[in-house]
C-alpha cells in the first residue's frame, strides 16, 4: 500500500479493526510487527503530541498554573476559557483576520499562478525558459531578504495596516506554478488540440478542462497555501497593527490580558490550541489531496 | 512529438504573465535590489536622511563581535535542527513502515506537526518548560521522586540515608532565562518538533517506493532491522534525503523566527540570537536600515548557496540516482 | 517604560505595528489632503499632514485598564471643549517610536505621541518636533509642574514634551510571608544587604521559594545608580552633552553586580526574564518571590493580585545599593508633538496639553493608575482630600520623589541610541549573574559594548 492509501483509509481499517476478529488475533497481529516495535513508536508518537494534549487539559482550567504531572487532570473551565478568549478578549478578531489574510492568499495565489502557467504551458513564447526561471528565482527571495526595503516600500504605499500589505505581497509563488506546470504537463497534449480545433479559446479552456481536472492538485496546493499563509509571522507582526493583526501574533496578547498583571496561561493555551486548529482539520480533512501534491512537489 | 504549445497570441500569454511577472517585479525584485542598494548607505530614521557609506556596513558586519557569534550560532543552530529532526523523523518513518497495524493512525500522528503554527509551538513549550512555572520543569529538575526505590535498601540494613542530597548535586536546575546553553536546546527542540510533520511525509512517501523484493532479500540474508534501515534504505532514499536536509536548513534559516521572539527574545546574552532575528532587531528595533540591509544581503548570499546546491544535488540524482 | 505591566500591551518583547491611522492608511491619505500642509509652525519640520482629521494622540497603554481610563479622559475634553480627539492605541511605546519616526519621516503625522522617556532622546534628534512649552498658552503654570518631573523633560530651558504618565520603581512586599518567616513587616529592608538577609529568612523558613525578582531592565540598574547618587553614563547622563560611555567602573557598579550574582547563585531571586514585566508581577502575586521591584503603575494591580492570591500586600522605597540615598529617575512617557501643524491646529492641540496637566485630569488619572500626579496642586488637594491616608500604597513613589535630592544622577539617562545601549546592559547583566563571566570581565565589557554604540 502506498503512503496514501495508508493514511486515508487508516479510519476505516481502525474500524473494521475493531470491529472483526478475536482479541487473540489482533494480539497475534500485534506480534507478528512486533511488541518492542509497537511500544517504541507508541511513545514517539506520543512524544509529539504530548505538548498539545498539555495544552488541550491547561485551556480547560481556571488558572493554568500547573507545578507537576499530578495537576494536568482536565478542569471544568473549559467553556468559560473559550468564551472569554474569542469573545470577550476578542481573540476572534485575529481568528478572522488570519482567516481572511489566508483565504485571500489561498485565492489570489491560485488565479494569479493559474494564468501564469497556462501560459508557461500552453503558449508558445519566445524566451520560455527565462520566464519560467525569473519565476523559480523569487524562491530566493524570502521577506527576510528583502525586509527593510519591503517594508518601506508597503508603507510608502500607504498600504500599512491594510488587507493588501498582508496579502499582495504573497501572489507570486514559484511553488505553486512549479506544481502546477508539472500537473498540467502530465495532461496529455491531444486534450488541447482538440480543444483548439473545437474553437475553444485558452481562459475557457482553463476553466470548462484543466480546472475541473485537476481538483485534487489544486485542493492539495491550496491547503499548503493555506498552512503557509496561516503561519506567517514576521511580517503581519511588523506592517500591521493590532486591528487587522493575525492569531499568531494576537496569542502574545492574550498572555498580558488576566487581572492584576499576572500571566494568563490558561487563556494563552486556549489560543494556542484555537490558532492550531485551522490548519489542522484542514490537513486531516484534505490529507489525501495534500500528499499528492506534495508528491508532485518533490518530482 | 504533440505540442502542447497550441496557443500563438504573445499579447495573451503576456497578459497572462502579468500578473505573477508584477508581483515579483514589484514586490520581490525590486525590494531586493533595494536592499543591495540600502546597505551601501547610513540611513536616519525619522529624518529621512541617507549617507552614501560605501562598504562600511558590511566592515562594521566583519568586525562585529556579535553578528560573528550570531553568524556561528545560526549555523550550529540548522546543523542542530537538520540533524536532529532527520534522525527523529528517519526512526518514526523506518518504525511506521515496519508494522502493519494501526499504521495509519501512528502516520497521522507524526505528520500534524506540518499544521502547527510555529508562535503556537513555542508558547506551549514556553509553558511546559517555563523555569519556575513548568510542567516539565518540576519532572526533570531534581529532588526527583525515588518512590522510596534508593532508600529502601538501605532502610533495611538500618541505615539512615538521604538521597537527595548526591541527586540533586547530578540534577539540571532549569533556567533558560538565564543559562544560554539551555535557551539554545530548547529552541533547538521545538524547531525540530515542528518540522517533524513534513520530513515524515517524504520519508515514508520515499520508503514505500522501496522494492519489497529488497526487503525479503535482506531477511532471507539474515539482515537485521537497523542494518536493513541503514545498508538498503538510507542509501536508496538518499536523493529525498537530500532534499530534506536543504529544505530543513532553509527553515532553520528563515522559518524559526516566530520561535525566538516568543520565548528568547535572542537571549540570553545573545544565545539565541540567531540572524534572522539579529536583522529584525537591527532593523525595527534599533531602525538600523543600513547594517539591516548587509544583513539581508548575507541572508541572500546563504539561500543562493543553498538552492543551488539543492539544485546540483536534485541534477546529480535525476541522472544517476534514485 | 516601567509601566506595561497592567495594560496587556505586549509586554516582554516589542510588538511592532506601523503607522496606524484610523481606519485604513489609505484613507488617511485621502483625509490629510482636506486637512492641507499647514504652515511651518517653528522647529526644523518642514510641510506635514495631520494623519487624520481630528486631533489624533497616539498612546501605548493597552485597551482595558489604563487605556480605559486614558480614552475616558479623551472624552472627557471632547465633551467641555467640543473638540474631536482620536485615542488610538499603537500596542507598546516601541510602536509608537517606531510609528512616529516613520510619521515624521513620511509627513503625515499625529498631533501628540506618547513617548517612553528612554526613548526621548531619539525623537528630539530628528529635530522634527516642537518644544510643547511653546503651544501651551501664557496662563499655563509652568511653574506648579513638579519639578522633578520636568528637570528630564526640559532641555535649555524650554519644556520639550509634556509630562503625562510618570512614575518611578518602588518595592512591593508580601506582608504575610514576611510575618510568617518572623520578619517585621513594617520595617521592609532598605539595602540590597537587608534584602539579602531577608531573602534567606525567607527561603529558610520555607515560605517562599525565593527573595525578589524584578524584570531584568535597564532602568532597575538606573535606580540602583541614582539611589548611590551615580551617574549611569558621562556627560551628566547625556543631559550636559554627547555622553561617551558607560560609567561602570566603581564600586556601586561592582557592589551591585556582586549582590545580584550572589542571589542568583544561592535562588534568592528569580529571573523572569528580560523585559519580562508580566512574569516578574506574576511570580509575585503566585507567592514565589516575597519581593517585587516594580513600578508604582502596578499598584492597584497589586492590591487585587495580592487579594486574589490571599496575601496582604505593601510597598516600600526602592532598596539601595549602600546606605546613601540620592533619589530614583524618572520613569513613563510624555507627549510630543510634531513641528509643522498650521497654527488653528496648534490651538487645538495646546488645548489637550493643559486639559491633561490639569490637575483634575492628573487626579482622576493618578488614582486610575498609580501613576504619581505631575502637579503639585493636584498632590495639594490629594493631601487635603486625604487620599494619601486611605490609600497609603499610592503615595510611595511620590514620596520617593519628593524626597529626592536635586542631583544630576536622578536625571535618567538621554542617551541615542537608547535601545541598544538598554539591551547591552540587560544582555551583559544575564551574563554577570548567571556566572558566565565575573563581575569585574562583564563591566568591562558592557562598557566598552556600550562605547562601541555611543561613538
Amino acid at each position: 500500500m502506498t503512503l496514501l492509501e495508508t493514511i486515508v483509509d487508516a479510519p476505516n481499517r481502525a474500524a473494521e479493526y475493531l470491529r472483526g476478529g478475536r482479541a487473540g488475533d489482533r494480539f497475534a497481529r500485534l506480534r507478528e510487527d512486533g511488541l518492542a516495535v509497537h511500544a517504541a513508536l507508541a511513545s514517539l508518537v506520543l512524544l509529539l503530541l504530548f505538548p498539545v494534549l498539555v495544552a488541550i487539559v491547561v485551556s480547560t482550567k481556571e488558572s493554568g498554573i500547573v507545578t507537576g504531572l499530578a495537576d494536568l487532570v482536565p478542569g471544568g473551565n473549559a467553556y468559560d476559557n473559550y468564551y472569554r478568549a474569542l469573545v470577550e478578549l476578542e481573540f476572534y478578531r485575529y481568528m478572522l483576520n488570519s482567516l481572511v489574510m489566508a483565504s485571500v492568499i489561498v485565492v489570489g495565489k491560485l488565479a494569479v499562478s493559474l494564468l501564469a502557467v497556462l501560459a508557461v504551458v500552453y503558449y508558445r513564447v519566445p524566451y520560455k525558459d527565462f520566464v519560467f526561471l525569473f519565476i523559480l528565482f523569487t524562491l530566493l527571495l524570502p521577506v527576510p531578504v528583502r525586509f527593510v526595503p519591503l517594508y518601506r516600500l508597503v508603507t510608502g504605499l500607504g498600504w500599512n495596516n491594510t488587507v493588501f500589505a498582508i496579502t499582495v505581497p504573497y501572489l507570486a509563488s514559484a511553488t505553486t506554478v512549479f506544481v502546477l506546470r508539472q500537473h498540467f504537463l502530465s495532461i496529455p497534449p491531444s486534450l488541447v488540440e482538440n480543444a483548439k480545433l473545437d474553437g475553444v479559446g485558452p481562459l475557457e479552456f482553463l476553466w470548462r478542462v484543466l480546472i475541473p481536472m485537476s481538483k485534487g492538485i489544486l485542493v492539495g496546493v491550496s491547503v499548503i497555501i493555506f498552512v503557509y499563509a496561516w503561519n506567517q509571522y514576521l511580517w503581519p507582526l511588523v506592517i500591521v497593527g493590532d486591528d487587522l493583526q493575525v492569531a499568531q501574533v494576537g496569542l502574545g496578547r492574550l498572555r498580558g490580558q488576566a487581572q492584576a498583571g499576572e500571566v494568563a496561561w490558561a487563556l494563552t493555551m486556549t489560543g494556542s490550541v484555537l490558532t492550531l486548529l485551522p490548519p489542522l482539520v484542514l490537513l486531516v480533512l484534505f490529507r489525501k489531496p495534500l500528499l499528492e501534491t506534495f508528491s508532485i512537489q518533490r518530482k | 512529438m504533440a505540442t502542447r504549445e497550441v496557443f500563438e497570441s504573445r499579447w495573451q500569454a503576456a497578459a497572462l504573465l502579468l500578473p505573477t511577472v508584477l508581483v515579483s517585479v514589484v514586490f520581490l525584485y525590486v525590494p531586493a535590489v533595494r536592499a543591495f542598494e540600502l546597505s551601501l548607505f547610513e540611513v536616519g530614521f525619522g529624518t529621512g536622511e541617507v549617507d552614501f557609506v560605501g562598504l562600511e556596513n558590511y566592515r562594521t558586519l566583519l568586525t562585529s563581535p556579535e553578528y560573528h557569534l550570531s553568524v556561528l550560532l545560526t549555523v550550529l543552530f540548522a546543523v542542530a535542527v537538520v540533524v536532529g529532526v532527520m534522525s527523529f523523523s528517519l526512526l518514526v518513518s523506518f518504525l511506521v513502515h515496519e508494522v502493519e497495524v494501526g499504521k495509519g493512525l501512528y502516520l497521522v500522528s507524526a505528520i500534524w506537526p506540518y499544521a502547527l503554527p510555529p508562535a503556537v509551538a513555542g508558547f506551549v513549550f514556553f509553558f511546559l518548560l517555563h523555569p519556575s512555572l513548568g510542567v516539565l520543569t518540576r519532572a526533570i529538575e531534581p529532588p526527583y521522586p525515588t518512590l522510596g526505590l534508593l532508600e529502601r535498601p538501605f532502610e533495611a540494613l538500618g541505615v539512615d540515608v538521604d538521597v537527595t542530597g548526591p541527586l540533586e548535586a547530578v540534577g539540571p536546575d532549569v533556567d533558560w532565562f538565564s543559562s544560554g546553553p539551555q535557551a539554545f536546546a530548547l529552541v533547538t527542540v521545538v524547531a525540530i518538533w515542528k518540522q517533524v510533520g513534513y520530513n515524515v511525509i517524504f520519508m515514508t512517501a520515499s520508503m514505500n517506493n522501496i522494492p519489497g523484493s529488497l526487503t525479503e532479500t535482506a531477511r532471507l540474508d539474515g539482515v537485521g532491522r537497523l542494518g536493513r534501515l541503514f545498508r538498503i534504505y538510507v542509501p536508496i532514499m538518499s536523493p529525498t534525503l537530500a532534499f530534506l536536509a536543504i529544505m530543513n536548513t532553509i527553515y532553520a534559516f528563515f522559518g524559526t523566527f516566530a520561535f525566538i521572539d516568543v520565548m528568547t527574545d535572542g537571549g540570553p546574552a545573545g544565545a539565541t540570537n540567531i540572524l534572522i532575528f539579529d536583522l529584525y532587531r537591527d532593523a525595527l528595533q534599533n531602525f538600523e536600515f543600513g547594517t539591516a540591509s548587509a544583513k539581508s544581503v548575507v541572508l541572500f548570499v546563504v539561500v543562493g548557496v543553498l538552492m543551488y546546491v539543492q539544485f546540483r544535488v536534485t541534477e546529480e540524482y535525476a541522472y544517476y540516482g534514485g | 517604560m516601567s509601566d506595561r505591566e497592567r495594560f496587556g500591551a505586549s509586554v516582554r518583547r516589542s510588538r511592532r505595528s506601523v503607522l496606524r491611522a484610523s481606519g485604513a492608511a489609505l484613507a488617511a491619505t485621502g483625509v490629510a489632503g482636506c486637512v492641507g500642509g499647514g504652515g511651518d509652525g517653528g522647529g526644523g519640520g518642514g510641510s506635514v499632514e495631520a494623519v487624520n482629521d481630528e486631533l489624533t494622540l497616539w498612546h501605548a497603554m493597552g485597551s482595558g485598564g489604563n487605556g480605559e481610563t486614558l480614552n475616558a479622559l479623551g472624552d472627557q475634553f471632547e465633551e467641555e471643549t467640543g473638540i474631536p480627539i482620536n485615542m488610538e492605541f499603537q500596542d507598546s511605546y516601541e510602536s509608537v517610536l517606531t510609528n512616529f519616526l516613520g510619521a515624521l519621516e513620511s509627513g503625515q503625522v499625529p498631533d501628540f505621541a506618547q513617548i517612553d522617556s528612554l526613548f526621548a532622546k531619539q525623537v528630539l534628534n530628528t529635530g522634527r518636533v516642537d518644544p510643547v512649552e511653546e503651544l501651551l498658552s501664557e496662563e499655563f503654570p509652568v511653574d506648579d509642574l513638579l519639578p522633578n518631573v520636568t528637570d528630564f523633560f526640559t532641555i535649555d530651558g524650554t519644556l520639550q514634551s509634556l509630562p503625562f504618565n510618570n512614575s518611578n520603581a518602588i518595592m512591593y512586599y508580601n506582608r504575610t510571608a514576611f510575618e510568617e518567616a518572623g520578619l517585621d513587616p513594617d520595617s521592609p529592608p532598605e539595602t540590597l544587604a537587608e534584602v539579602r538577609s531577608a531573602s534567606e529568612t525567607l527561603v529558610e523558613s520555607g515560605v517562599v521559594d525565593a527573595g525578589i525578582t524584578w524584570p531584568n531592565h535597564v532602568w532597575f540598574v538606573e535606580h540602583w545608580f541614582s539611589t548611590a547618587g551615580r551617574l549611569l553614563f558621562d556627560a551628566e547622563n547625556g543631559h550636559a552633552g554627547e555622553p561617551s560611555t558607560l560609567l561602570t567602573d566603581n564600586d556601586t557598579a561592582r557592589s551591585l553586580y556582586e549582590w545580584w550574582r550572589g542571589m542568583a547563585a544561592d535562588g534568592l531571586y528569580v529571573n523572569p526574564g528580560i523585559e519580562a514585566w508580566q512574569e516578574a508581577t506574576s511570580a509575585f502575586l503566585q507567592q514565589e518571590a516575597a519581593m517585587l521591584l516594580t513600578s508604582t503603575a502596578f499598584v492597584a494591580g497589586a492590591r487585587s493580585g495580592a487579594e486574589k492570591n490571599g496575601f496582604e500586600v505593601d510597598n516600600a522605597f526602592y532598596p539601595t545599593v549602600g546606605e546613601e540615598r540620592v533619589g530614583p529617575v524618572i520613569g513613563g512617557a510624555s507627549f510630543f508633538v510634531p513641528s509643522g501643524l498650521p497654527d488653528d491646529r496648534r490651538e487645538d492641540v495646546g488645548a489637550f496639553l493643559e486639559f491633561m496637566a490639569s490637575p483634575d485630569v492628573q487626579k482622576q488619572w493618578h488614582k486610575g493608575t498609580g501613576y504619581y500626579p505631575i502637579r503639585q496642586t493636584a498632590v495639594d488637594e490629594l493631601s487635603s482630600e486625604g487620599w494619601f491616608e486611605e490609600n497609603p500604597m499610592f503615595r510611595t513613589a511620590l514620596d520617593q520623589l519628593q524626597a529626592s535630592a536635586d542631583d544630576p544622577a536622578t536625571k535618567r539617562m538621554l542617551v541615542e541610541p537608547a535601545r541598544q545601549s538598554q539591551q547591552y546592559v540587560q544582555n551583559t547583566s544575564v551574563e554577570v549573574f548567571s556566572g558566565d563571566t565575573s563581575v569585574e570581565d562583564g563591566l568591562s565589557k558592557m562598557k566598552s559594548r556600550v562605547e562601541g554604540e555611543l561613538s
